[in-house]
């Protein structure tokens, strides 16, 4: 099997820089930080809460590409989601899960307890019943490129299930600071106001306005 | 519920310049969720919990549209984790609409969200209005979500009973 951070470095080479990535809390943020930190990346989004914020965005944006990078205790917390995301069908948006199967341990000497797809959950077979025509499973690097390509090039919704080793013995040093959900609410909806010509943070004046 | 009153918690949210709502729907405010979801002008998601909903609500802020979270008393208790992290950590502005169960006139079951309703948006530091004319409900929707945009933080309506049937 494949590590996440083989994954991610293989994604960080592909993506152009305008699509937009939401990342789960813990190392998917962390590592991915270490890759790829834009102005077009949302850091440190919750358990249960990083495909549906991803799937907000892709419905604001319709023509605008926007990447999940999910967890597999993160996305089992709000597993419906699927259900949503295919009902609205955003064609603009992938979502990928890495599935390392356990909770916390990832980054210690020993995997963590297990999630519900340490067993005989398939998390493609579930994206695909949810509605998700584009569901697919991968388990190494070419794999993983493929079905990006895919996500890049065809009309989504697209799931990826990316099954990643318990363990991540690779992940980076970390030499650089991820900002803080604050911070990074300033430069990501900014970034968004700029290239998308929308406006977020302006024009809440109350009654002076 | 009256489809009038039904029609002045759409007109708010409409004055506000809300176009984009998600919600988890209960049946004392389905008039409100049918109303929404066949309006042109707003793009109404429904979703598998009031967590995700909240969740989508944020995502969609960040794409430039005027989110608002329509969830019951009970829905606020099931998103509170996602909502608390919204207003306290990433400080995204939702505006959140409850119909206030657990006041006067309600069956005595409801009486529980009279206990959590407000604490729980205290402990979340999102500020509210309690709204009991329906004559009100324009006005304080509006009201509360120019609040939510100019302080960059989420704000809550409570819709009561008295104000809505």
């Amino acid at each position: 099997m494949v590590t996440r951070y083989q994954l991610l470095k293989k994604l960080s080479t592909m993506l152009p820089d305008d699509v937009l990535v939401v990342a789960s809390i813990g190392n998917n943020s962390g590592f991915w930080g270490q890759l790829r930190q834009t102005e077009a990346d949302l850091f440190h989004v919750t358990m249960g809460m990083c495909t549906p914020t991803a799937l907000g965005l892709s419905l604001a944006l319709a023509k605008r590409k926007v990447m999940s990078l999910d967890g597999d205790g993160n996305l089992l917390l709000n597993l419906g989601t699927l259900g949503t995301v295919a009902n609205q069908d955003p064609a603009n948006l992938t979502i990928i899960v890495f599935d390392n199967g356990n909770y916390l341990g990832s980054h210690k000497e020993e995997p963590g307890m297990p999630t519900a797809s340490s067993g005989k959950f398939d998390f493609a077979g579930v994206a695909k019943g949810a509605g998700i025509s584009s569901s697919s499973t991968v388990s190494s690097v070419e794999e993983f490129q493929k079905s990006i390509e895919t996500a890049l090039s065809k009309r989504g919704p697209h799931f990826i299930a990316a099954k990643v080793e318990a363990l991540d013995d690779d992940r980076p040093p970390r030499s650089r600071r991820l900002p803080d959900p604050r911070e990074n609410k300033y430069r990501f909806a900014s970034y968004i106001e700029r290239t998308e010509g929308v406006e977020i943070l302006g024009g809440g004046l109350g009654k002076f306005g | 519920m009256d489809p009038e009153k039904a029609k002045l918690v759409v007109d708010g949210l409409k004055g506000a310049g809300v176009n984009f709502a998600v919600g988890v729907p209960d049946a004392q405010f389905i008039e409100v969720y049918r109303t929404v979801a066949k309006d042109p002008g707003i793009h109404y998601v429904g979703a598998a919990n009031e967590g995700e909903a909240a969740g989508i609500a944020m995502g969609a802020w960040f794409g430039g549209r005027k989110p608002a979270l329509i969830i019951a008393t009970s829905g606020l208790l099931v998103a509170m984790y996602h909502v608390a992290r919204i207003n306290l950590l990433h400080e995204v502005p939702i505006l959140v609409v409850i119909p206030y169960r657990g006041d006067l006139g309600d069956p005595r079951w409801m009486g529980m969200y009279q206990k959590t309703t407000e604490p729980a948006l205290r402990a979340a530091d999102i500020p509210y209005r309690v709204v009991n004319r329906s004559s009100d409900i324009v006005r304080v929707i509006k009201e509360c979500n120019e609040s939510a945009r100019a302080w960059l933080r989420s704000v809550a309506v409570l819709l009561t009973e008295e104000a809505l049937w």
